[in-house]
């Protein structure tokens, strides 16, 4: 296959890598077929490749990394359990406990595990990640694909998906990707997490759903406060550790300041529609899939009183790809030098490559930093800043380092919040944080964690807990590079004894809900109804064994695996 | 001169130590499981751009040139930036580090305002019931986990009670208009007295103990017969005679004591919540943040090294009998 051989005409490598952070190895997929696992042929069938060499021999033992306990309680819990159900499915299952880093680094660069699992999100687009995760191309280490799935019938679709801007062709390509992926499991949902938000419900009313979080621009300018301090106070575990938007990691804890402190062109609604209620832009056109022109909102100034211009939005794409910001790379790259003019009030962009869904991928994305501010800045990325200029609806108070973090109202802004302040202050320990909530000290848990506490304190009088469902899921990843795991049958029997109605009542207090597809009930048309849902049919390791024995697989009298003679 | 040779063998010495630890925290944390690469660069990256940061933070030069840069460095007090956040680490010290000395600081004094009092009263009054119950707290407080003591006062003092506060130095919303201004506030204090009794109920039974100890010896030397001959009062032989002899080994042992008591608030800043120098040095150890960990590290062990200096200089100053050769 060669390198522009996705059906579109394009440099599928440079795209992968621009659209969605994929990494350049075309040679990857050496690294990824290495094992002779094309789990299926051109035509869709399944197949078993059991190879001579390994004929009636004992599957091998398999890693299923762990994360602490203190880390992340409940998945360590959940892991366990799903390691048991690996082993009476007749599998060596051998879960062992990691740090987080060391996990990580494992799955990613070393590629050495058998079984993995942490939490993933989509993000508001369900198919930005799809090339990431799934492309043959991309299984090198350090890349995205770490289960090192190799389907070349799906990668076209893969790429394609990003290039179409017709959203019944995109939803009908993204179906047939989930049906793929989800019959060759080298990735399964075991739970679909929910966006969960617990707050004192005396003091605080008018939450939003929306699928990415009730940090959103919308649920955070919907929501009031009845307090008389009329401030929406939260916390957080940690220090925030900066307040750079141009030099920070991505971090949750980060994303939800800037996104109060910061414009974007576009926002998306919680009906997933592009809002110009909600951006910077008020109009917008694509005259073709490789351009897009934003017409920037008038008379909006800076926190310091400086007016908003189209100027300022050129200055900020022509500066994090000048200073190659690290962190909004895959946008970046999406455009070349001297690709955006000013035309008025009007911003085009011109894009290397055709661009499918430009919001999700794009416009909404970077955060719209003032010229004035930052053309004298050599080093963005690694810039200190101590009191951050946006034009949001919220701007920066102060910041007691360590200690808390207030922003207040910005009174000019076309789309005000409903309170004066907000105020996040680091409170490391969990109890303590309950207690606040209840007394009102504090009245809203930005990050609410799902487990005892929220389940035993929600049925307090004064604890509010709203959910709806999210982009994001716990995943059951297979090393398809492992002998025995290449094989899709083996992959399947697997995915079926995972005990997800356990695991959601058990240990995650009913809070979630059984994962069946990558792309969640909750994005609507873009989630395929029809896919393959291996739930627990009485009893879900029977159900495995079977498909074991269907595929030629036998047991010994132990109960474990070998390969078809 | 003995003296000044003293002084200068044990500089030396204090160097030597000081370049010892500075290079098992070196190794120690590059034999560490984990990839501090994992927390600095994100899966959203390109391959080019993580090479790029990794590059920046020298994290790909061979083991030997890094640690000659971490010594250069050192050596000219530069502890390097945060791999996590790109602040000077001397800067993130100069944040938290104030924070911890005023609450280990405090909660030193008064322990030890109480702690030798009261060894010197169960020792004078040996036998009684308040010297068994004053050693029976004294053992309790430094066998019990401080922290679990410090949870229990938040429990009954803070959420039931609704005495204490339950987090941090100051209310939330309290806009801090400078440090000492803070400092010297009432909300300040209110939030210092459950922490600070939490930590000097813990540093406490160390000086008593020694403290009933020393004076038990030293009111069986034969100059406190001499005192009662001369007719001095019970009060004036007890506290005069007895204890200022007695003395010597808690000063010592404080000196010591002060250098761990910064790295034994770690636990006591996660409960209440306050932001410290131990709260910053576990979140780096658990991010891989190795200028900062190795930052945060050296100085609590340079006020271990530094106050056994001082304890060691103290023991010629006190006592005469000690000689320097």
């Amino acid at each position: 296959m060669g390198e522009n051989d996705t059906g579109a005409g394009m440099d599928r490598r440079h795209f992968l890598k621009t659209t969605a952070a994929g990494g350049l190895a075309a040679t990857g997929a050496v690294a990824g077929a290495g094992s002779a696992q094309e789990t299926t042929t051109g035509d869709g069938q399944e197949t078993t490749q059991s190879g001579g060499d390994r004929a009636g021999q004992l599957l091998p033992q398999y890693t299923y990394l762990n994360n602490p306990a203190n880390y992340n309680p409940a998945r360590h819990d959940a892991i366990n359990l799903i390691g048991t159900q690996l082993n009476k499915l007749g599998l060596r299952a051998n879960v062992q406990v990691f740090e987080w880093g060391t996990l990580y680094n494992r799955v990613m660069q070393e590629q050495n595990f058998g079984f993995t699992t942490w939490n993933r999100g989509l993000g508001i687009d369900p198919g930005r990640r799809m090339p990431e995760m799934f492309h043959s191309s991309n299984t090198s280490p350090g890349e995205g694909n770490f289960t090192g799935y190799v389907n070349k019938d799906l990668d076209p679709t893969l790429m394609q998906q990003l290039q179409t801007s017709n959203t019944d062709e995109r939803v009908n390509m993204l179906h047939q990707i989930q049906k793929t992926v989800n019959r060759d499991v080298p990735m399964h949902p075991i739970v679909q997490m929910p966006n969960i938000i617990a707050y004192n419900n005396q003091q605080v009313t008018g939450w939003t759903d929306h699928i990415v979080g009730y940090y959103h621009f919308e649920p955070m300018t919907n929501v009031k406060v009845k307090a008389d301090h009329n401030e929406l106070r939260g916390t957080w575990p940690e220090t925030l550790g900066t307040m750079n938007v141009l030099g920070y990691n991505n971090e949750t804890k980060l994303i939800h300041q800037f996104e109060m402190l910061y414009d974007k062109l576009i926002r998306i609604n919680s009906e997933l529609e592009p809002d110009p209620k909600m951006s910077l832009a008020t109009e917008w056109e694509r005259p073709n899939d490789q351009t897009v022109r934003y017409k920037i909102r008038q008379d909006h100034q800076w926190h310091d009183g400086e007016d908003v211009t189209p100027e300022d939005v050129k200055f900020t794409l022509d500066y994090i790809k000048d200073s190659q910001i690290p962190l909004y790379s895959t946008q970046h790259e999406m455009y070349g030098t001297d690709s955006v003019s000013v035309d008025g009030q009007w911003v085009q962009v011109n894009f290397s490559e055709k661009i499918g869904p430009v919001h999700t991928l794009f416009s909404n994305q970077i955060p719209i930093v003032p010229k004035h501010k930052w053309e004298s800045r050599s080093d963005p990325a690694n810039m200190s800043i101590e009191k951050p200029v946006g034009s949001g609806p919220l701007q920066f108070d102060y910041w007691d380092q360590g200690s808390e973090l207030s922003l207040t109202k910005y009174g000019d802004h076309w789309n005000t919040v409903n309170f004066d302040r907000r105020i996040w202050r680091i409170i490391p320990e969990s109890s303590t944080v309950w207690s606040l909530l209840k007394d009102g000290t504090l009245n809203y848990l930005p990050f609410t964690r799902i487990g005892r506490q929220l389940s035993q304190n929600q049925k307090q009088s004064q604890i509010g807990v709203q959910s709806t469902p999210g982009d994001g899921w716990w995943h059951f990843s297979q090393n398809t590079r492992k002998p025995g795991l290449d094989d899709v049958a083996v992959r399947q029997a697997a995915v079926h004894t995972i005990p997800k109605t356990a695991i959601n009542e058990q240990v995650l207090y009913g809070f979630a809900t059984e994962g069946w597809n990558l792309v969640g009930e909750s994005f609507g048309k873009y989630s395929n109804p029809d896919v393959k849902k291996y739930q627990q049919q009485g009893n879900g390791v029977e159900v495995g064994k079977e498909r074991l024995r269907e595929a030629g697989y036998t047991f010994d009298s132990n109960g474990k695996v070998h390969f078809p003679e | 001169m003995g003296k000044v040779n003293f002084f200068v063998r044990r500089t030396v010495q204090l160097v030597l130590t000081l370049w010892a630890v500075a290079t098992v925290l070196f190794v120690l944390f590059r034999l560490m499981p984990g990839d501090p690469t994992s927390y600095i660069v994100s899966p959203q990256m390109t391959p080019e751009i993580r090479q790029q940061i990794i590059a920046n933070y020298g994290l790909n030069d061979p083991m030997w040139v890094q640690y000659v840069r971490y010594i250069e460095n050192l050596a000219t007090l530069d502890l390097g930036r945060s791999f996590k956040t790109n602040e000077q680490v001397a800067e993130i010290l100069a944040t938290y580090l104030p924070n911890t000395l005023i609450l280990m600081l405090t909660a030193f004094v008064i322990a030890y305002t109480i702690g030798v009092t009261a060894g010197v009263l169960t020792g004078w009054y040996r036998g009684s019931d308040f010297e068994k119950s004053a050693v029976v707290t004294a053992l309790v407080g430094r066998s019990v986990p401080s922290f679990w003591v410090g949870i229990l006062v938040l429990w009954v003092f803070g959420a039931t009670l609704g005495l204490i506060p339950m987090s941090g130095m100051t209310a939330i919303g309290t806009e801090p208009s400078g440090f000492w201004d803070m400092v010297f506030s009432v909300g300040f204090l209110h939030h210092l007295v459950a922490p600070v009794a939490v930590l000097a109920f813990y540093y406490m039974g160390y000086p008593l103990l020694i403290m009933r100890n020393s004076m038990l010896e030293t009111l069986s030397e034969d100059f406190i017969d001499i005192c009662r001959a001369k007719g001095l009062t019970e009060r004036a032989i007890m506290f005069r005679h007895a204890a200022r002899n007695a003395m010597l080994p808690v000063l010592t042992a404080a000196a010591i004591a002060v250098g761990y008591a910064i790295g034994g608030s770690v636990l006591i800043e996660t409960v209440f919540g306050w932001p410290g120098i131990g709260r910053e040095m576990i979140r780096a150890v658990l991010r891989r943040d190795y200028p900062v960990a190795q930052g945060t590290f050296l100085v609590l062990a340079l006020s271990v090294i530094v106050m056994n200096f001082i304890a060691d200089l103290l023991y010629g100053v006190l006592d005469p009998r000690v000689t320097y050769d």
